[in-house]
């Protein structure tokens, strides 16, 4: 039923009521959240799981407060982003956590357990706002503009943000320090 | 690997699979459980409504339910005596009914 259903049919529909609406929305938009939220919070992935968890939980009740239906996706990002923010703020994250959890996963063909804990070190490093620019623009390929109207900074901001994050992550590994 | 195809390569691995069945049926429960503290939360005021009115009405009530009481038996028989024809009406005509609509609804 609905299969081929636009965000905006199902934002509204999902303000009718409808509960399935809603999951249609969220079996859509959770690897982009997920995603953006993994790469901003780093160590392990529960912990950007239960923020996504909260982000949704927002977005649904806060549905009405939506002014561009077609935009959900960065909508959504946008609620991530504050989460993870308040996340940043309050939590008391444990490097040597976060070290052990990623000697655990597996890395990619190509890419060394030691690139892998550098590129994860680098990005904690990065101011919050530079990790979301990255996070969104080099990682899930979204448009500066789309960034921008995302986390709610200056297009701008969000230029010199990716530009530098690019260059202190090529940096860690191995590449030219041209930031 | 050049650095850039390396960090590609990293951000692809971190990347959550395009579907999570688990993740939306955790999302789900959450939803209903929102949903149903809600509702209990909408009902609270209506239920203290409720209570402060039949408390107020305990002056007036009381001391008309004796007189009332012997008044009123009659048409309680009554209505419990109609309850138990209805339900008993509804459970046959289920009972029966069923094989008189099969071959209608088979057609």
């Amino acid at each position: 039923m609905g299969g081929l259903q636009t965000d905006a049919e199902l934002v509204g529909r999902a303000l009718a009521g409808s509960d399935a609406a809603f999951s249609r929305l969220i079996e859509r938009h959770q690897a982009a959240v997920r995603g953006f939220l993994r790469r901003m919070l780093g160590g392990g992935w529960a912990e950007a799981d239960d923020v996504a968890q909260e982000t949704f939980l927002a977005a649904w009740g806060a549905l009405r407060s939506l002014k561009e239906p077609a935009g959900v996706r960065a909508w959504l990002c946008g609620i991530a982003w504050r989460k993870a923010q308040d996340r940043i703020r309050s939590s008391r994250r444990s490097a040597a956590r976060d070290t052990v959890w990623l000697e655990m996963v597996e890395t990619p063909a190509g890419v060394s357990p030691e690139d892998r804990i550098s590129v994860a070190a680098a990005m904690a490093e990065l101011p919050p706002d530079v990790r979301a620019c990255v996070a969104l623009c080099l990682a899930d390929g979204w448009s500066h503009a789309e960034a921008s109207a995302a986390l709610g900074l200056p297009l701008g901001t969000v230029k010199s943000h990716v530009a530098r994050g690019r260059a202190r992550l090529l940096k860690a590994l191995g590449g030219p320090d041209d930031a | 690997m050049t650095p850039e195809q390396k960090l590609s390569a990293l951000f692809a691995a971190e990347a959550p699979p395009a579907r999570d069945y688990v993740f939306q049926a955790r999302m789900a429960e959450a939803i209903a459980l929102r949903r149903a503290w809600m509702t209990v939360a909408a009902l609270v005021p209506w239920a203290v409504a409720a209570i402060a009115i039949l408390w107020a009405l305990i002056p007036v009530v009381g001391p008309m339910s004796d007189s009332l009481g012997s008044a009123l038996q009659p048409a309680a028989a009554m209505l419990a005596g109609a309850a138990v024809t209805t339900v008993a009406a509804l459970w046959l005509a289920r009972r029966f009914g069923r094989g008189i609509r099969t071959p209608f609804s088979a057609r």
